[in-house]
C-alpha cells in the first residue's frame, strides 16, 4: 500500500473508537477520532482537505452525526461518510435523516468495515 | 453584543465555544436547559455571529398559545379562512424568511402541530390557513426547551421524527446550582447593568461574605432569579435584607435532576430500581413490558453511583483537595474536575462558606 490514506472516526462510545482507532492505525491509515461532534468539527476544519473518509455515529452529544455529515457534505463534497447505527437504538426516522453514503449497523465487524472503505475509496479515486 | 453569555465556568466555555462553530451551519439547533438559564440568549448569540445577522429574529412561544391561535401565528391566514378573519395576517414564518424562527418551548407543542411543523421543516414550505398553495420559506429554525424530550418520546407527547428534524445540533446550559463559579460575574455583570437603567448613585456591591452566599445558594430559578434578586436590591438598598428573603434550602422545593422528568412519565424508570434495589427486587410491572429497560443506561447509572461513592469518600480524606483526591483516584485533574461537575458532587455545605 503506498498511499497512506486519512480517516476521520467519530464515536462517543470510546470502547468501539479505540478499537477501529486501533484496527486502522495498524493498517497503514492515518486516523484521527474524536469522541463527540465539536471536537470532530474542528478536525475537520483543521485536517479537511487531508481527510479521505469519514465515519461516523449518529447519536452524539453537541453535534450530532446528521450535523457532522451535513456540515462535512457542504464544505468537502467528495469526502464519504459512512454512518454508524446502533443496535436498534438509532430509529429510522434519525438514518432518514443522515445524508450518508453507506450505513453501516453495529455490531462492527472491522474487517467487513475495512473492505467497505476500500471499496469506497477506490470509488472515490476513479472519479477524481 | 448586546446579549453576551456570561460565565467563567467550564460549561460555559463549551457553550460559547459550540456556538462559535455552529452559527454559520444553518442547521437546525436545539438548546435545552431548565427555566431561567439564559436560553434565549443562546439563540440570540447563534443569530448574532451567523450571516442571517440583521435579517428577522422572530420569536414564538410555543406554550403561550391554544393550538388553534399557535397554528395561525406560525402560518398565517387568508382572509375569510375563519370566521373573524376580516383581513389576511402574515405568519411568523413568513416575517421570519431569511432570517431565525426562535421557537420557544418547543416541548408544549400540541402533537397535532407538531406534525405540521414537521411537514415545514422536511419541505420547506407551509401555507397559510385557507390557502390553496404552499410557500417557500427559508428560516433558520433554533428551538429551546426545558423538557427532556426523550422522556417525552416515550410517553408520547413528542413526536419522535421531529425530535430528530430539530437535534441535529444541540446546546445543554446546565442550571445555575452546578456552576457556582458563574455566580460573581453574573453578579458583577448585571449590577452594573441595572445601576445605569435604575440610575442607582450610589449602592454597595455586595462583600466577600454575601457573594459567598450567594455562591452557595441552589437559584432554583437559576440566572433569572438572580437577575430579580439583584433588582430587588436596587429598590430596597440592603444586602441583608436581600439574603433574609431568599428562601432556604429547606424551603424551596430542590430539583435534583438538570432536566426534569416529563410530568408525563407513566412509570418509575427501571434502571433507577435495578441500581438502587438489585435485579432481584424488580417489580412485577417488568415481568412482561420491557419498553423501558436499557442495559447501557443500567450499565451508566450503576456506574455513576459507584464512581460518585468513591470520588466523595476521597474527597472527604482530602479535605476536598482535588489535586490530591486525583492522585489518590489516579485520574487526571482536569479528569476529577469533569467527574465532580457531571456527577454532581459537591463539598459538605458548611466547607463552603
Amino acid at each position: 500500500m503506498g498511499v497512506l490514506n486519512t480517516l476521520l472516526i467519530i464515536d462517543d462510545n470510546e470502547i468501539l473508537l479505540n478499537a477501529i482507532d486501533d484496527y486502522f492505525s495498524k493498517r497503514n491509515y492515518k486516523v484521527y477520532a474524536s469522541t463527540n461532534g465539536l471536537d470532530a468539527l474542528k478536525l475537520l476544519e483543521t485536517h479537511g482537505e487531508a481527510i479521505d473518509l469519514i465515519i461516523t455515529d449518529l447519536i452524539m452529544p453537541n453535534i450530532s452525526g446528521v450535523g457532522i455529515i451535513s456540515i462535512a457534505k457542504k464544505k468537502y463534497p467528495k469526502i464519504p461518510v459512512i454512518a454508524i447505527t446502533g443496535w436498534g437504538e438509532h430509529p429510522e426516522a434519525l438514518a432518514a435523516e443522515a445524508n450518508a453514503d453507506k450505513i453501516i449497523e453495529k455490531p462492527i465487524k472491522l474487517n467487513k468495515l475495512e473492505d467497505v472503505i476500500k471499496d469506497m475509496l477506490a470509488q472515490k479515486n476513479l472519479n477524481k | 453584543m448586546k446579549f453576551p453569555l456570561i460565565g467563567v465556568s467550564q460549561a460555559m466555555n463549551k457553550v460559547r465555544e459550540l456556538v462559535e462553530h455552529v452559527s454559520d451551519t444553518g442547521l437546525n439547533i436545539i438548546v435545552t436547559g431548565e427555566s431561567g438559564v439564559g436560553k434565549e440568549v443562546v439563540a440570540q448569540n447563534l443569530y448574532y455571529k451567523s450571516p442571517r445577522n440583521g435579517k428577522p429574529f422572530v420569536k414564538v412561544n410555543c406554550a403561550a398559545l391554544p393550538e388553534g391561535l399557535l397554528e395561525s401565528e406560525l402560518f398565517g391566514y387568508e382572509k375569510g379562512a375563519f370566521t373573524g378573519a376580516e383581513k389576511k395576517r402574515r405568519g411568523k414564518f413568513e416575517l421570519a424568511d431569511k432570517g431565525v424562527l426562535f421557537l420557544d418551548e418547543i416541548g408544549d407543542m400540541p402533537f397535532s402541530l407538531q406534525s405540521k411543523l414537521l411537514h415545514v421543516l422536511q419541505s420547506g414550505e407551509f401555507a397559510p390557513l385557507g390557502s390553496e398553495t404552499e410557500r417557500k420559506s427559508d428560516t433558520w429554525i433554533i428551538a429551546a426547551t426545558n423538557h427532556d424530550l426523550e422522556q417525552d418520546i416515550k410517553t408520547k407527547s413528542f413526536r419522535e421524527d421531529l425530535f430528530y428534524r430539530l437535534n441535529i445540533i444541540k446546546i445543554h446550559l446546565p442550571p445555575l446550582r452546578e456552576r457556582p463559579e458563574d455566580v460573581s460575574v453574573l453578579v458583577s455583570h448585571y449590577i452594573k447593568i441595572y445601576s445605569n437603567q435604575y440610575n442607582a448613585g450610589k449602592f454597595d456591591m455586595p462583600d466577600s461574605k454575601i457573594m459567598a452566599k450567594f455562591i452557595a445558594y441552589h437559584w432554583p430559578g437559576n440566572v433569572r432569579e438572580l437577575q430579580n434578586v439583584l433588582k430587588r436590591y436596587m429598590v430596597i438598598r440592603d444586602w441583608d435584607e436581600i439574603l433574609r428573603a431568599l428562601p432556604t434550602m429547606e424551603e424551596a422545593p430542590v430539583v435534583m435532576s438538570s432536566q426534569p422528568k416529563s410530568a408525563g412519565q407513566l412509570q418509575p424508570d427501571p434502571s433507577d430500581t435495578i441500581v438502587n434495589t438489585g435485579i432481584q427486587n424488580l417489580p412485577e410491572l417488568y415481568s412482561s413490558d420491557f419498553s423501558a429497560f436499557s442495559l447501557k443506561k443500567i450499565r451508566k447509572k450503576a456506574l455513576d453511583q459507584v464512581e460518585a461513592k468513591a470520588i466523595t469518600h476521597v474527597l472527604t480524606h482530602t479535605g476536598w483537595n482535588r489535586s490530591k483526591a486525583a492522585k489518590i483516584l489516579r485520574v487526571s485533574y482536569k479528569t476529577l474536575l469533569n467527574k465532580i461537575t457531571e456527577l454532581n458532587i459537591s463539598p459538605p455545605s458548611d466547607s463552603v462558606l
